[in-house]
């Protein structure tokens, strides 16, 4: 994907072959959902909670890896559509998923165009602090306001309907995991329509070069905001969804640490491609499952070295290096 | 009044013990680019050989400090070597990732090593106890910290502005690839200004282990609080980084008095207020 | 794989029926980040239990299998009692340090039919999110609540309350209170600190300026304590004679060696102190310090998970082995025996834990090591918390 962009060729073959290219990754993603499903039909719980963080990471992508906008805070995002999610349910009795995740969305787009308008601000490090800022805000002001959010106890109590009026969410977490899977292709196939279209080759253009993007007429701050929007609402979509599956919305869910690691499983993975989002999120968290039951006291250090090693040996990330290292086999062939 | 000067002198022995430990990371980032997450884990080791040094091989407190600043700069000469020479220049996110990386794993080793419980590092008998001002008393050790404060920012002033290799320095930093044809040898230049920055941080990780105290989850739990305080004074500005420490102290002091249940709030929307008003830092050399 | 396809049938046939066989029990805690001494001592506690009481029940053999959440994370934690419950096919699910973490793993209990032992988790409403919590640990209503008296008793009546903010903070600071009202003392202020508060100097300015006679502090065992005494006494407090109430988080065993002379003379209620002198408590500490490794690091999730593990072998035996949640529970209800912090019992009500509850004095040992020495006993505390929400 990122690479075929590189490549110069002409304009109409590049689009066939991405329309392909895109085609074959989700059906990659559904593939890869479904044996998913099939072979590890107990451990459903964390593969919805993988996708759930995907999504976060995926909201991320969109404006690092495609805007070049630096943020430790994006959490913020997630947390919203989170207890957007669990309030309506837990307090207004709104417990159908669908309702739920719109509901999860919108938040999700309100939190981002308020924390974009204040990271916006700034550039580099300065960006980087602010976003910190905003992240730790959001997080006190759901500890303080504990009678709707449950403060730091958590807010529990929520209790989904069955999808559709058919699907209960039930101890296993098949429908969790459906509806997960099924919402997660949804957003890529409209991600993927997005950064193709002119407002996303408009977004690159801005990381490329902001001040070329101003002199052609374009507003660079609207630009990034509509970006900071439409990735509130996957951020969103993800937090709502973690509210649905696990009943409970914490305020991890609003946390520094859930945005860090988030950007390191966006960098591990590789920014500024879908797919390297999906790849970081699921190796960095299935790892991470792995090695922590392995040995739940110390395999800290096998995540770090992972990530060194990453660093060392695949620069541009796991996905980034592996099409890096595709596209120069295609190329010779070509 | 009386509280006004108590509180101010609170926020002055704040900033400064903020400034002692953080002023490494605003050499790394200011002056070397690199965005050195693992700040916080390299004054953590310094803490721990302090501890171990003074309060298990009973050693006095200079020889404890002296060991940690050595001991921890040899420990990183290598990860320098191996691992951050491959990211200087690197994107930023890069640089991230790597240094989260030796962040983790550094933990994960203190953890096994030492166990999770705090160490503490002994204080000599004359930096025990508290000293009358008159109005209050305040600790001595808070003190000791306020001069190491202002020694360290004095002394790494004229290191970078006065003297040849501050001059070299500066020339790397600015056009690495123009310094190297001018005959500077912008490894070692690299390399000698890495290991200052980790033996300030190891420094400060032993002078303000009274206010942070040492234990394997302070490579993290300290980082954001480091990060803010560097971006906020501009990285790699001296001046900048102490004036930081101190309106930020002064800010965290009093929000803490006046308000303690909205500390947060007053700390982080001060924050906000001066990265937008100073978007390069109070007095930031960079962008 | 194979792994996978032999656990999914254990899962399938322990569900079912009960063969003399292994039982397995998930233990959810913090075993790594900033609380993994916590979750050290859960496993100090539970190798203790084996150490003493062997591990098995009849023809049964207890197997542990531990999960790590490092921090409060119910999203994490529901996932993964999920986990144990589907996939390691765990009959009981044990440790939780964290109420969030607690709260969220209830929901999946009677569809389950797992009963759930909180060996930490000390927010009293846990125990009404299901009829198949138990818990051996401790509310923070209940400690916080007798240091009430003793402050009372001291000749204190002006005292200034400063709690963490958050939800056992709150706990505290409600129940102290309650308590403080009710002996006819006054709390001046309350001042809830934020979480990440490092330097308390301003705090204890806020205390001089209230007038009052003494502090109850409540704050959540680990790095801010150390700098919250000492700040206390840095500041001249300590000398001015305002005298220092807390629940015994403040002085758990494992933070006294760095708190050392600055801790001494701080008196706290808890319910287990590490020197509780009895032949129990004896033993469990031998065992206990054997299995943790360093002696310095053992402190009270421990006893939480001993008698945790207590509750699940009586379980067992109730049980057969057979997977039947509410035979267990029901079995338990009204149990006492003497653990190794005092008598305790079961409420048949609450299925919380009632027990002593000890006021302690921070004291230097004759070797140089610090300790928590009782002073006063309140016996058969049950949980003022519950009583007070409803």
């Amino acid at each position: 994907m990122a690479v075929t962009m590189h490549d110069p060729m002409t304009a109409d073959k590049t689009r066939r072959r991405t329309i392909t290219g895109s085609l074959i990754g989700i059906a990659a993603i559904i593939i890869v959902g479904v044996i998913g499903y099939f072979l590890f039909p107990n451990n459903l719980a964390l593969l919805t909670r993988i996708i759930a963080i995907a999504l976060l990471v995926l909201s991320i992508d969109l404006v690092t890896g495609y805007c070049g906008v630096a943020t430790l805070g994006h959490a913020a995002l997630f947390g919203a559509g989170a207890y957007a999610a669990g309030i309506a349910a837990a307090h207004y009795g709104i417990t159908d998923p669908v309702l739920m995740t719109l509901i999860g969305a919108l938040a999700g787009a309100l939190a981002g165009l308020v924390s974009g308008l204040i990271i916006l601000r700034a550039h580099g490090l300065p960006q980087l602090v602010l976003s910190i800022a905003v992240i730790h805000l959001f997080h006190e002001a759901a500890n303080k306001a504990s009678s709707w959010t449950g403060g730091s106890d958590g807010l529990s109590g929520i209790a989904p309907d069955a999808l559709l009026g058919l699907f209960e969410f039930d101890l296993w977490g098949r429908t969790a995991y459906v509806y997960g899977l099924f919402l997660l292709v949804v957003v890529v196939i409209l991600l993927q329509v997005l950064v193709r279209s002119p407002f996303g080759m408009l977004a690159r253009g801005v990381r490329e070069d902001p001040l070329r993007i101003s002199a052609m007429g374009a507003s660079v701050k609207s630009v990034l905001i509509r970006m900071y929007v439409i990735s509130g609402v996957v951020a969103g979509i993800g937090g709502a969804l973690n509210a649905i599956s696990t009943q409970v919305v914490g305020l991890d869910s609003l946390s520094f640490t859930l945005s860090a690691e988030a950007l390191v499983m966006l960098v591990l993975g590789g920014t500024g491609s879908l797919y390297g989002a999906l790849v970081g999120t699921v190796t960095f968290l299935w790892f991470e499952d792995v090695v922590s039951a392995a040995n739940p006291f110390h395999w800290l250090t096998m995540v770090g070295a992972l990530l060194i090693a990453v660093v060392l040996f695949a620069p541009k990330g796991l996905y980034g290096t592996a099409a890096h290292l595709l596209g120069r086999i295609g190329g010779e062939r070509r | 009044m009386q509280t006004v000067f108590s509180i101010a002198v609170d926020a002055l022995a704040y900033g400064m013990v903020l400034f002692v430990i953080s002023i490494g990371l605003s050499v790394t980032m200011g002056l070397m680019r690199v965005v050195n997450l693992a700040h916080g884990a390299f004054a953590m080791i310094g803490g721990y050989i302090a501890s171990y040094a003074a309060r298990d091989l009973g050693l006095g407190y200079a020889v404890a400090v002296l060991l940690a600043v050595v001991g921890t700069v040899l420990i990183a000469i290598p990860v320098e070597r191996f691992l951050y020479r491959r990211i200087y220049g690197a994107p930023e996110l890069t640089q991230v990732l790597m240094t989260i990386g030796i962040t983790f794993c550094i933990i994960g080793i203190a953890n096994f090593a030492f166990g999770p419980t705090l160490k503490t590092i002994p204080l000599p008998e004359a930096l025990r106890g508290s000293v009358d001002l008159g109005f209050r008393s305040i600790a001595t050790h808070r003190l000791f910290a306020i001069v190491c404060g202002l020694v360290v920012a004095a002394a790494l002033w004229v290191l970078i502005e006065r003297t040849a290799f501050g001059i070299k320095l500066r020339a790397a930093v600015d056009n690495a690839a123009m310094a190297a044809a001018l005959g500077v040898r912008t490894e070692i230049i690299y390399a000698v200004s890495f290991a200052v920055a980790i033996g300030l941080a190891a420094f400060g990780g032993v002078v303000g282990a009274e206010l942070l105290p040492v234990e394997p989850y302070y490579a993290l739990r300290y980082m954001v609080t480091f990060l803010v305080v560097v971006s906020v004074g501009g990285a790699g500005s001296i001046p900048g980084a102490l004036m930081a420490c101190l309106l930020l102290g002064a800010i965290d002091t009093t929000g803490r008095y006046l308000a303690p249940e909205y500390g947060e709030f007053f700390f982080y929307l001060a924050v906000i207020v001066i990265v937008i008003l100073f978007p390069r830092g109070l007095a930031g050399r960079f962008k | 794989m194979k792994k996978l396809v032999t656990a999914t049938i254990a899962a399938v046939i322990f569900s079912s029926a009960a063969y003399a066989d292994t039982i397995k029990v998930g233990v959810v805690g913090p075993f790594s980040g900033p609380f993994a001494l916590q979750g050290k001592n859960f496993k100090a506690g539970i190798d203790a239990f084996f150490a003493l009481n062997g591990n098995t029940v009849g023809d049964d053999t207890i197997e542990v299998i531990y999960r790590d959440v490092p921090q409060a994370d119910p999203a994490q934690s529901k996932a993964l009692a999920q986990e144990l419950v589907v996939k390691e096919g765990v009959q009981y699910l044990a440790g939780f340090y964290f109420t969030p973490d607690a709260m969220a793993a209830t929901p999946i209990l009677e569809q389950g039919n797992v009963p759930m032992v909180v060996m930490n988790a000390a927010t009293s409403a846990i125990v009404t999110k299901s009829p198949y919590v138990v818990r051996t640990s401790f509310t923070t209503w209940q400690t916080s609540t007798p240091i009430a008296k003793v402050a009372k008793d001291a000749g204190v009546t002006k005292v200034i309350s400063l709690v963490s903010d958050y939800g056992p903070g709150v706990d505290a600071e409600n129940a102290f209170k309650a308590a403080f009202e009710k002996v006819g003392g006054q709390v001046v202020e309350a001042i809830r600190m934020p979480l990440s508060t490092n330097d308390f100097s301003p705090i204890m300015q806020r205390v001089k300026d209230s007038g009052a006679e003494g502090v109850f502090a409540f704050l959540p065992s680990g790095p801010t304590t150390l700098g919250f005494v000492k700040a206390f006494n840095e500041n001249g407090l300590k000398d001015g004679g305002i005298k220092l109430f807390a629940p015994g988080d403040l002085t758990q065993e494992s933070d006294l060696p760095a708190l050392g002379d600055a801790a001494l003379g701080v008196q706290t209620t808890f319910h287990y102190a590490v020197s509780h002198d009895s032949p129990e408590n004896k033993s469990f500490v031998e065992a206990a310090q054997k299995a943790i490794g360093n002696p310095a690091e053992l402190s009270f999730p421990s006893v939480g998970a001993f008698d945790g593990m207590y509750v699940i072998s009586k379980m067992i035996e109730a049980t057969g082995g057979e997977q039947d949640a509410a035979k267990a529970v029901e079995a338990v209800k009204g149990l006492s025996w003497t653990s190794p912090r005092g008598p305790v019992t079961i409420d048949p009500e609450s299925r919380h834990i009632t027990q002593n509850i000890y006021l302690r004095e921070v004291a230097k040992a004759d070797d140089g090591t610090y300790y928590n020495k009782e002073i006063q006993t309140f016996e058969n505390q049950g949980d003022p918390g519950l009583a007070a929400a409803k």
